[in-house]
């Protein structure tokens, strides 16, 4: 069973059309990281998933049931852009006001677990509109596991974190998918993302582009020999006559992207006069992968 | 098959936790507690106007009431408005009403928390009856902040406390029981303007005067037609009210009550929340 299954979705705001028949499968379970620039149409899906918005077309299922069923919603849990919080309430109050709504029984053991859970405990009785940037995005991911969710839908939430609040949410994160939450989560932080996503979705223009898994993305197209040498320009130009794609990346090291082994490219170039002084396999990371992408590589 | 089990929440499951939210808002919002205190000052300030001299001509001013509890209701139903003494009583306190209703739904846009609410099990007709409920409640609050500062104030002015028990009680009711069709009105146009906090607060006052019952009373005369409007039923709601009265009152705040919520939610629904 898929947590998320959405077929066509179409969304047109007045003559922008955001979304042009997207398609998205995320896995019961999975951290499904969902990629994509801005505009793409990240944030239109995640809100027509939560049924902040509607859509023009298509059909958007969760654990195969229509999203807006009553029940269905019970089961998610959502942080689009900032926390929905009072400002002029303690984070505490907060919490509670969110789970009263819930009508959630033992209100406050759920809260306080709530709130140790993403690293918050000590900092209940400050007011909202006092906190840091990254205690807000917590508290937003704090309510939005009040009841816990089946589903989890996370628009940035990493957005102008610190490092350590980074490292926080990852942990957070990994914590709560440990329960078998599933995580829909976008972000443009893509080292980030590639720490704890399964899943991973590529928009683009409205579009799915792709969807992998976290073991297919590594054990796929993602391998490369970088080389170093003095002579760079020579090697990089003599390279890109034999091979199909060659770069020169910002350490100055010579990339070949083509299925070549390390030592091909020593005797081609020791034939060439040039001399190798470093050379091995290297993976290239996520943000490096997407941007391929979009690139159409 | 997923192993999750679904749970459907009920209709008294969904409201009491909304109502529950909002009530605590309601008690810890400032603004009802200015309102409560205003709508307490209102009758003394009407009475205020009694004996007061020009200091230029030296006349002293005709007081608009001698009897305490035309600060409450009229004697009879007056629709047509002829000075502000026909205008001043407890009716005003709905437009405070409004006002509380515009600052509850404009706080929830504002603070995103409406994002929180309609990303859960809430539905629509849900929200909406929340919000009048409470908004109602506030101003049947007010209407017996306005009861005891108009006491304090007669008995402060000395004016006359003659009056019919029985249709005074009704008027009161009958008063406080259209503040559910009012809160309904404001909770609508607040849905309307959610997004434009000023005009919801306008709408909400232009609405809340009756200046249309009473423009409408300057061509039909006082017509009891009328009555088929909040304001009207409002201002049916007087010293000479019988048990028709209450009866009149209640049917027509609840039919508007359930139209502005059914027209609100149909509105809440068609548009994306945020």
């Amino acid at each position: 069973m898929n947590a998320v299954e959405i077929k066509g979705l179409t969304k047109n705001f007045k003559e922008k059309q955001a979304l042009c028949g997207l398609d998205m499968t995320v896995p019961e379970g999975a951290i499904y990281g969902f990629i994509g620039e801005n505009g793409s149409g990240k944030s239109t899906t995640e809100k027509i998933i939560c049924g902040l918005i509607h859509s023009s077309g298509g059909s958007v299922k969760i654990f195969g049931k229509p999203h807006t069923d009553i029940d269905v919603r019970s089961e998610m849990g959502v942080l689009i852009e900032a926390p929905g919080c009072y400002p002029n309430y303690s984070v505490w109050n907060n919490m509670m006001l969110q789970a009263t709504n819930l009508s959630i029984k033992k209100a406050e053991t759920e809260v306080v677990k709530m709130l140790k859970l993403v690293r918050m405990e000590g900092t209940a009785s400050n007011k909202y509109k006092n906190c840091s940037l990254g205690m807000k995005q917590r508290i937003g991911i704090a309510m939005a596991l009040l009841g816990n969710p089946k589903l989890l839908v996370l628009d940035e939430p990493i957005n102008g974190l610190d490092a350590d609040g980074m490292r926080i949410m990852r942990e957070v994160l990994v914590d709560i998918s440990k329960n078998g939450t599933t995580i829909i989560i976008s972000s443009h932080i893509l080292k980030e993302l590639e720490k704890i996503a399964t899943h991973y979705g590529i928009v683009k223009g409205g579009k799915m582009i792709k969807e992998m898994t976290a073991d297919e993305l590594e054990s796929g197209c993602r391998t490369y020999t970088a080389l170093k040498t003095k002579e760079t320009s020579r090697a990089k130009s003599l390279l890109g006559c034999k091979y199909s794609r060659v770069e020169e990346d910002e350490a100055g090291y010579v990339r070949v992207y083509d299925d070549v082994t390390a030592e091909e490219i020593v005797t081609y170039l020791y034939e060439n006069g040039i001399l190798i002084s470093e050379i091995g396999k290297d993976k290239i990371s996520l943000e490096e992968y997407y941007i391929d992408i979009m690139e159409g590589r | 098959m997923s192993g999750i089990e679904f749970k459907k929440p009920t209709f008294p499951e969904r409201i009491r936790g909304m109502l529950g939210v909002d009530f605590y808002r309601l008690f810890h919002t400032p603004m009802f507690y200015i309102f409560l205190g205003i709508a307490a000052v209102i009758p003394a300030m009407i009475l205020g106007t009694m004996g007061m001299e020009n200091p230029q001509t030296g006349a002293v001013a005709e007081p608009l009431y001698t009897n305490t509890w035309n600060i409450v209701a009229a004697q009879s139903p007056l629709y047509v408005v002829n000075s502000i003494a026909d205008y001043a009583n407890m009716n005003m306190v709905f437009i405070f009403g409004g006002i509380m209703v515009s600052i509850f739904i404009g706080h929830d846009y504002k603070s995103g928390y409406v994002k929180q609410i309609f990303t859960t099990h809430a539905k629509k007709q849900d929200y909406m009856i929340s919000k009048a409920l409470v908004g109602a409640f506030s101003m049947a609050c007010m209407c017996i902040t306005y009861l005891l500062g108009a006491v304090g104030a007669g008995i402060f002015a000395g004016t006359s406390f003659k009056v019919n028990a029985g249709s005074l009680i009704i008027a009161i009711l009958s008063k406080m029981i259209m503040s559910l069709g009012w809160a309904g009105l404001y909770t609508f146009l607040n849905v309307i303007f959610r997004k434009y906090f000023g005009i919801s607060i306008a709408s909400c006052f232009f609405f809340g005067t009756g200046i249309l019952i009473i423009g409408a009373a300057a061509i039909l005369g006082n017509n009891s037609i009328l009555n088929i409007f909040l304001y009207g039923s409002s201002v049916f709601a007087c010293l000479s009210s019988s048990i028709i009265t209450l009866v009149v009152c209640l049917i027509c705040s609840l039919v508007w009550f359930l139209i502005y919520i059914t027209a609100g939610t149909k509105i809440l629904s068609k548009c994306d929340v945020y």
